[in-house]
């Protein structure tokens, strides 16, 4: 959908002679000792697939507002390429001219702001309706549409108040509603629910979700709050002083922090939302389990440690039963009991059954209601992992998989 | 000779130069500043014959009209007593003709403050050429360009309207240019980010959040061009400067009083309508 390349920005009056210290390895601040140049953005690409919500993640002053301006060239980089794919081709947004700059802003992007920037004399309708404004739109038309936009948002019902009636969450609303209006298929956020009240932002996040659920648009979506990144991002890249330190899918950035820099911040984040059964899973057949017997094409293994709980797979892998103590323990799906729990609370008798994709938010829920592990199954059934408690707690706290020995790929490890 | 003051050993002929320049505009371009002064004439002449045209009562009403509309009730009905006052002292007449004055005045100080001063919000190259030139008209006593304007503009009305203009424009300038740059920066970026045209911007965003700004500034156009009326009676403009005029030379308290009480009431009156047209709250109720 979009492609940025290699951008630069450098803010003072001499960028390139910065731009060729930079490029010969001079660190940003000698750089400002030597030319009095401030780096803001230093060689950063990325690129985002149609349809999804990529976060750029960073404290402030780590370019990442920046970076976002050059992207509608708000901001003009001072080197590197922004390709906007478009129904018409592929446009180099860097190389238009004003004009032609303006019809991209009109048409392809449109952009929703930290302080909302709305226009404090026009009420909320003719706020939504702006873009449409500036695209030539005639009056009934627009306000229809912006009309449609506000009960997309929310807001149905308050187009005839001004801003400075809303609250800061509603506001928003219109910011965001403005944004849609265009019906530009990309959209740029600069920390839009930065300056909501922590409640108002997790709505906001929700609601932008349903929006995204029913729209599809394209978002790149700047914040400095990782919890947030987590929840909206399919992809989320990290930026520290100007640059991109990392980029993964949320899972990715919290198991497997590459810096320093991101290990600090996934630190504090809620990651139960993120990390996945896959991830945690103790992996089956594995090292930590044993096989009791191997009778009539059914395997039973037994975790070690653990020696009342076993669990019978078939040749193929698939799961046949589960038995604590002797007895046949039910097997539920963890999205059905997620969806009706059952009354009883620590179960000894039933197990769950849960896909690779489940958080460990899911699988704790899950969990109140009973003691046995959960099984990490494909689609097909086939017995991939086991989560126990230990996986859990170990997930929470270190945000990683359990330690593992190094798996040898369908080895069965036979005892006795 | 006392070497030591320096100053008596030689005086810049500069009083002599400008006597010299105006003497020489005087001479080649006269006829120019008379066909310069053409507009204002007509403008003066058809606002003149419109408000001396519509009978006492008539205009009282549309007075209480435009000042309900505008500022409230509590301002229509003063209105309505002031300038009913005003005319059973004998001065309907001569405040029409202030009126006329001042009505053009304003649109004259409209028509170009209100685009320079846009001009000097968007380049401060401009700006750094305008500020002086403000500052020169805004303190230079008035009596001092009366002398030049009658000799270009010869002397009556249209003499003290021009006068009247140059003293009045600078503020709706100033306050034009300031409303402009106070307008916030992340919404002038939202009007950009979403393609709007420099000219767009203009219209659309910064000039209805300066309004109230500019507003403040006519405001102030018009008090000073009030205060210019007495002024302008030297250079023999009509108008309620007039009896304040004679019973000055006369020495008649009197009538010098009541022109005096006639320009504070019609300053009060313009004063309350005005600021109440840039009340944007007001505006919004009226919609």
């Amino acid at each position: 959908m979009i492609q940025a390349e290699n951008i630069f920005k450098i803010f003072g009056d001499q960028p390139e002679e910065a731009l060729a210290l930079l490029r010969e390895g001079k660190s940003k601040d000698e750089i400002h000792e030597l030319t009095g140049q401030v780096v803001g953005v230093e060689d950063v690409s990325f690129s985002l697939e149609r349809g999804e919500i990529f976060v750029i993640m960073g404290l402030s002053g780590s370019g990442k507002s920046t970076l976002l301006r050059c992207v509608n060239r708000l901001i003009e980089p001072t080197s590197g390429r922004v390709l906007l794919q478009t129904d018409e081709g592929e446009v180099d947004v860097t190389a238009l001219d004003r004009n032609r700059l303006r019809e991209v802003r009109k048409q392809h992007m449109s952009m929703v702001f930290q302080r909302f920037g709305l226009f404090p004399h026009r009420n909320v309708l003719d706020n939504v309706a702006y873009g449409l404004e500036v695209q030539g739109t005639a009056v009934d038309a627009r306000r229809e549409a912006a009309g449609e936009i506000l009960d997309l948002v929310g807001l149905g019902g308050w187009g005839s108040s001004y801003p400075d009636e809303l609250s800061g969450g509603m506001q928003q609303r219109v910011g965001l509603g403005r944004a849609l209006a265009t019906q530009a298929p990309m959209l740029l956020m600069d920390e839009p629910f930065s300056a909501l009240d922590p409640l108002i932002k997790v709505d906001m996040q929700d609601e932008l979700l349903r929006i995204q659920e029913e729209l599809h648009r394209t978002m790149l979506f700047i914040t400095h709050d990782l919890d947030e990144a987590l929840r909206l991002g399919s992809h989320i890249a990290i930026m520290e002083a100007g640059r991109i330190v990392q980029v993964g899918e949320p899972e990715e950035i919290i198991v497997n922090p590459r810096t320093k820099y991101v290990a600090d911040f996934v630190e504090h984040a809620d990651s139960t939302g993120v990390i996945t059964a896959a991830t945690v899973a103790q992996p089956m057949p594995g090292p930590r389990f044993e096989v009791i017997s191997e009778a009539g094409g059914v395997a039973i293994y037994a975790r070690r440690g653990f020696p009342n709980l076993r669990i019978s797979v078939d040749v193929a892998g698939k799961l046949v039963e589960i038995e604590n103590m002797g007895k046949k323990a039910k097997v539920e799906d963890l999205d059905e009991v997620l969806s009706n729990p059952p009354p009883e609370l620590r179960s000894q008798v039933m197990a769950l059954r849960c896909r690779p994709d489940a958080t460990l938010k899911e699988l704790l829920h899950g969990r109140t209601h009973t003691n046995l592990p959960a099984l990490v199954v494909d689609g097909d059934d086939h017995v991939l992992g086991v989560v126990g408690e230990r996986e859990l707690v170990q997930g929470i706290l270190d945000k990683r998989a359990p330690v593992r020995e190094a798996p040898k790929p369908n080895a069965v490890e036979r005892v006795g | 000779m006392n070497f030591l003051n320096i100053f008596d050993a030689w005086t810049i002929p500069l009083d002599d130069w400008i006597q010299a320049a105006v003497d020489w505009l005087v001479t080649n371009y006269r006829d120019e500043f008379q066909t310069m002064k053409l507009p204002i004439e007509w403008t003066l002449d058809a606002v003149t014959s419109l408000l001396h045209g519509i009978p006492p009562l008539a205009m009282l009403g549309l007075v209480m009209l435009l000042a309900w509309r505008t500022a409230g009730w509590k301002v229509a009905i003063f209105s309505t007593i002031a300038l009913t006052l005003v005319g059973f002292l004998g001065l309907w007449g001569d405040t029409m003709t202030t009126l006329a004055m001042v009505i053009s005045a304003v649109v004259f100080c409209v028509a170009v403050g209100v685009p320079v001063g846009i001009l000097a919000a968007r380049s401060e190259r401009f700006a750094s050429v305008v500020r002086p030139v403000l500052d020169v008209m805004q303190t230079t006593p008035a009596f001092v360009y009366l002398v030049p304007v009658v000799m270009l503009f010869s002397i009556g009305t249209v003499a003290g309207v021009i006068a009247t203009i140059i003293f009045s424009m600078p503020p709706l300038i100033r306050l034009t240019s300031l409303g402009i740059q106070q307008v916030q920066e992340d919404v002038i970026e939202a009007a950009t980010a979403f393609g709007s045209t420099s000219r767009q911007i203009l219209w659309k965003v910064q000039l209805p959040l300066a309004m109230p700004t500019i507003m403040a500034g006519l405001n102030q156009t018009i008090m000073l061009s009030l205060s210019m009326v007495v002024i302008a009676a030297l250079i023999g403009a009509g108008g309620l400067g007039n009896p304040v005029f004679r019973g000055l030379n006369s020495l008649n308290v009197g009538l010098a009083g009541i022109g005096g009480l006639g320009i504070v009431l019609l300053a009060i009156v313009l004063d309350r309508i005005t600021q109440g047209l840039g009340k944007p709250s007001e505006r919004r109720r009226a919609r």
